[in-house]
C-alpha cells in the first residue's frame, strides 16, 4: 500500500515526477495533508467564481513553507557597491541559473550531447556534483534558436514565455524604450543545480572577466 | 544557491547587482547577505511572472533595476506586490 510519505516523493522521483510539486516532499505528512485539504477547498470556491489567484497562492505559500528550512550558506557580511548611475546610462547584462542555450551550443552536461529533459530530472543528482559550463547567448538571439533544459525545476513556463525567467526579450524593451542604457551584447545562462564549490573556486573569476570584458555596470541575475 | 554566490563575486569585483528570486527561496537569499534582492510572490520556476503577461514582466524588471541605485544598505530583500494571474494590463 502507498503511504503518505511514498506519495509526497512521487512528485519528485516517482511515477507521478511533477517538478511544480517537488516540494511535497519537504513537507511532513501533516503539512501535505493540510496542503491538499486547503487546495481543494480553493478549488471548491474557485469553481463558484473562476478566480485562479488563490490557487496560485496556495502553491506559493506550500513551496515557501516546504524551502524554509536553515540555509547551507550563512555570510555575517557580504560586498555591496554604492551604484550612483542613472538607468538610462547603465549598461545591464542577464545571467540565470535557467539552463538556457543557444541552439547548436549545446553545453552537454555529464558528457552527453542533446541531453533530454527528461535524463536531466533523472541524472539531477549527478549535476549536483558537476562543475557548471556558463552559456553565451547573444542578445538578438531569436527564442526559436533559444534551448533550455534544467532537471531541477519545472520548465514548462519557460518553455510557454521564456521571459517568465530569462527576461531577455524584456530587457531588450526597456533598452529600446531608453529605460536602461544598454542590454549588453551577450546574456549568460547555467544550470544552478551544480557544485557550489566547484562554482567558488574554479568558474567564478572566469565568469567576472567575461562580464569585464563586455564592460557592463550591473547585472541582472535570476534564480530558479 | 548558484546565483547568490554569483552576486557576491561580481558585486565584489564592480558590478553592482540585483536579484529577482520567487519568495520561496527568501530564508536562503536573507542569508547569504546579497546586495539587492527582489522577492516576487509566483510559483518556482516563473521569478518574472506570469507566461505573456509582458506589462507585469516590465513592471518586474523596472522594479528590480530600480532597486541598484534606491538601495542604500546591502542585504535589503523585499518583494514586490504584484498577484500571479493580473491582466496583462499596464506596465506603469
Amino acid at each position: 500500500m502507498e503511504t503518505l510519505n511514498d506519495f509526497k516523493n512521487s512528485f519528485q522521483n516517482g511515477n507521478r515526477m511533477d517538478l511544480n510539486f517537488k516540494f511535497f516532499s519537504h513537507l511532513t505528512d501533516d503539512e501535505a495533508a493540510d496542503f491538499i485539504e486547503e487546495l481543494l477547498a480553493r478549488l471548491g470556491t474557485s469553481l463558484n467564481d473562476g478566480r485562479l489567484e488563490r490557487i496560485a497562492e496556495h502553491i506559493v505559500q506550500g513551496q515557501t513553507r516546504a524551502y524554509s528550512r536553515p540555509a547551507k550558506y550563512n555570510y555575517e557580511e557580504g560586498p555591496f557597491i554604492r551604484f550612483r548611475k542613472n538607468l538610462s546610462e547603465t549598461k545591464i547584462a542577464l545571467l540565470t541559473s535557467t539552463g538556457h542555450f543557444l541552439e547548436g551550443d549545446d553545453p552537454a552536461p555529464l558528457g552527453v550531447p542533446n541531453m533530454s529533459q527528461q535524463e536531466a530530472v533523472n541524472r539531477i543528482k549527478e549535476f549536483l556534483k558537476e562543475k557548471p559550463v556558463l552559456s553565451t547567448i547573444p542578445k538578438n538571439t531569436p527564442v526559436t534558436k533559444l534551448k533550455v533544459r534544467h532537471g531541477g525545476y519545472d520548465i514548462s513556463g519557460v518553455q510557454a514565455d521564456q521571459d517568465t525567467a530569462f527576461p531577455l526579450n524584456t530587457l531588450s524593451i526597456l533598452e529600446q524604450q531608453g529605460h536602461i542604457g544598454e542590454l549588453a551584447q551577450f546574456a549568460y545562462s547555467f544550470v544552478g543545480a551544480c557544485s557550489q564549490e566547484a562554482l567558488k573556486k574554479e568558474v567564478q573569476q572566469e565568469w567576472v572577466k567575461l562580464l569585464k570584458q563586455q564592460d557592463v555596470d550591473a547585472a541582472l541575475l535570476v534564480p530558479v | 544557491m548558484s546565483v547568490g554566490h554569483v552576486a557576491r563575486i561580481l558585486e565584489d569585483n564592480g558590478i553592482a547587482t540585483v536579484i529577482i528570486a520567487v519568495a520561496s527561496f527568501k530564508d536562503n537569499l536573507e542569508s547569504m547577505h546579497l546586495p539587492r534582492v527582489l522577492l516576487t510572490p509566483f510559483p518556482l520556476g516563473r521569478p518574472i511572472g506570469f507566461p505573456n503577461n509582458k506589462a507585469q514582466h516590465i513592471r518586474v524588471i523596472k522594479a528590480a533595476l530600480n532597486r541598484l541605485n534606491n538601495v542604500t544598505d546591502p542585504k535589503t530583500v523585499t518583494t514586490i506586490n504584484e498577484q500571479y494571474f493580473s491582466a496583462p494590463s499596464s506596465s506603469k
